[in-house]
């Protein structure tokens, strides 16, 4: 029941975030992707996968839940499921964009001044060293059980894939279309606006490819050192890991799964919207 | 010479600017290219005309580390005339991208000097009078074909002043893009994406332009139909022409005279005059002095490479 709410939120999300127009190619598309030989081989898979799940299962009860043992959790308890996804929920939501954001504008910092890359990317290669599972019990000290901590946590995993990949970006320009500018005396300010900040989407969207499953990571592992009273699906893992109530632990596992899933769906639908000039070949770039 | 060149910079900056008002009228800038002649302003205009087009003069230019530079360009002068097309040909590598961009103010000289209707390279790119078109199309893909060729118009727009912007429409139009108008560069031909390119060098009536190697990525059947497109549009708007090309039928076609450059160091090694009378079409290729021409052409190139394997 839950299961459907989310799912009929991420299709709104998905069309208030792209915008309301189809192209004619997209419903051809669709229709290729309907062929079974592109969908039939992974639910091949997939089926195997939880036949094997289950036959371990049912030989192991002490080691993992049966497939139905997790379902009938996530029906009994949906409230709270749906609660904790909730809460994990906002901190990636909050934790992602700000990291997100963050790399972006610093990506253009960098990109336009080099003087500040050599300043600045030291300090952010020695932060994204150091193990993120090292940092977050730190944080809870600094900034107590609440969300604050999960949030940093969440938005420092994102911020360096997106760093990376938006400077590399930034700075793939085609040459020629440069020369043309620079033959019109465009200023830095016209050539970032007409050139680079479009220019740079592909390479954003793939960074985003990383970082968005990563701000799942980084939450969930906030939630393991801080479970406090905000709870979330990281929170429920450690609990019922530590009291070994599996149906419960692999249920909060499936739902962190699920949400990563519905994240990357919407990212690859937003990256057709905005990236479809960039898949057609012969560009001449 | 040095001293030479920042005189110029000086007037073309004081004057450049068509919202100064202590400038009087008589002494504003005239739209770049237009017919009668550019009025070099600040300098007397009478003796202006000599100033219009390209002058190169002396100019060496060499690449690589301190200790290693290799000499590219070797005392290049070349003059282009206000109207005039002129082709540059050559072997491979002997500079002739160099020589452009140098003119296109995308490299400096290591001496010499490069003038512009009199101004220097960086005050010319300023009041936006060359055009480019460079080897591929490099066309924005996510902009349709009209707001590409309209870059150039809200791209440093204060050299707008005072000058005869095309009609982006018209002009694709009359390149045979009326069709294309709101198609992406993606779904367009490589001869088609090559004549969006050079409406975008046309469109903002800049008084030289520089091409390099335009139609070289076409087959032979299009690179004949996009040389006549080109002459076609370019007998209505005489600019100074600077075209790169690897073709001698191509150089000769289109062109009042052909340098033909030799290599290691790069160097003008020989210009040619091509009287063949305008209006050119298809029918000047089986002419007798189209064949001596080239056979003239194909000479000096051939001179020029064996002394590179001598
Ligand atoms: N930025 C650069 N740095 C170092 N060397 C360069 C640079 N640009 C050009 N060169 C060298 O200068 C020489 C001339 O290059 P250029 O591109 O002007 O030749 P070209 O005549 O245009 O050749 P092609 O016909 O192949 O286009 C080449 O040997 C090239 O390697
Ligand atoms: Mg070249």
């Amino acid at each position: 029941m839950s299961t459907t709410d989310t799912s009929a939120l991420a299709v709104q999300a998905a069309t208030s975030a792209t915008g309301r127009r189809f192209s004619p190619l997209a419903s051809a598309k669709f229709k290729q992707n309907l062929r079974w030989s592109n969908w039939a081989p992974a639910v091949i898979t997939f089926v195997i996968a939880a036949a094997l799940w289950q036959i371990t299962a049912i030989a192991n009860p002490y080691v993992i839940p049966t497939i139905d043992q997790v379902w009938v959790s996530l029906i009994n308890d949906a409230d709270t499921y749906w609660a904790n996804m909730l809460v994990t929920g906002l901190e990636v939501l909050v934790g992602a964009s700000s990291g997100i954001i963050a790399g972006f504008i610093l990506a253009i910092i960098m990109a336009e001044f080099q003087v500040m890359e050599r300043a600045v990317m030291p300090l952010v290669v020695v932060v994204m060293v150091t193990p993120i599972v090292a940092i977050a019990p730190a944080l809870v000290v600094a900034f107590g059980f609440g969300m604050t901590p999960k949030f940093i946590v969440t938005a420092l995993v994102v911020f360096f894939p997106m760093l990376v990949n938006s400077l590399a970006g930034l700075r793939d320009v085609d040459d020629r279309a440069l020369d043309v500018m620079k033959t019109l005396h465009a200023s830095r300010w016209e050539i970032f606006r007409d050139l680079r900040f479009t220019g740079s989407m592909p390479y954003v969207f793939a960074g985003l490819r990383i970082a968005l499953p990563l701000a799942i990571v980084g939450a969930a592992v906030a939630e393991f050192v801080a479970a406090g009273q905000q709870a979330g699906l990281g929170s429920l893992v450690t609990i019922a890991a530590a009291q070994a109530n599996l149906p419960v632990t692999w249920a909060s596992i499936t739902l962190l799964c699920f949400m990563g899933v519905v994240l990357i769906s919407l990212l690859a639908l937003v990256r057709k919207r905005v990236l479809w000039w960039s898949d057609g070949a012969a560009v001449g770039r | 010479m040095k001293r030479l060149s920042l005189i110029f910079t000086q007037t073309a900056n004081s004057s450049g600017r068509a919202t100064n008002p202590t400038i009087p009228l008589g002494c504003r800038t005239n739209p770049p290219g237009a017919a009668s002649g550019f009025t070099t302003q600040g300098v007397t205009v009478e003796t202006a005309q000599p100033h219009a087009g390209v002058h190169i003069e002396n100019v060496s230019k060499s690449f690589g580390p301190d200790g290693a530079r290799t000499l590219v360009l070797n005392q290049v002068s070349l003059s282009i005339k206000m109207g005039e097309f002129v082709s540059v040909i050559g072997p491979s590598g002997c500079g002739k991208s160099t020589l452009l961009k140098t003119v296109a103010g995308l490299i400096d000289a290591d001496s010499g000097t490069v003038m512009v209707d009199g101004m220097t390279v960086k005050a010319a790119t300023k009041n936006k009078m060359i055009g480019l078109v460079p080897q591929s199309p490099a066309l924005l893909p996510w902009r349709t074909v009209l707001d590409n060729v309209r870059l150039p118009m809200t791209v440093n727009p204060k050299a707008n002043a005072n000058r005869n912007l095309r009609d982006p429409r018209e002009i694709l139009e009359s390149f045979g893009l009326g069709a294309a108008l709101d198609k992406y560069p993606g779904q367009l031909s490589g001869g088609m994406q090559q004549r969006v390119a050079i409406a975008r060098a046309f469109v903002f009536d800049p008084s030289v332009l520089l091409m390099d190697e335009p139609f070289s990525a076409l087959d032979e059947m299009n690179r004949d139909a996009q040389r006549l497109g080109l002459l076609d549009f370019w007998q209505s708007n005489r600019k100074a022409v600077m075209f790169v090309t690897h073709s001698v039928p191509e150089a000769i076609m289109l062109s009042d005279r052909i340098v033909v450059m030799g290599a290691h160091p790069g160097h003008i090694a020989e210009i040619i005059d091509v009287p063949l009378p305008r209006p050119r079409t298809i029918d000047v290729y089986a002419t007798d002095e189209f064949r001596d021409l080239e056979g003239q052409v194909r000479g000096t190139l051939r001179e020029v490479m064996g002394q590179k394997s001598a």
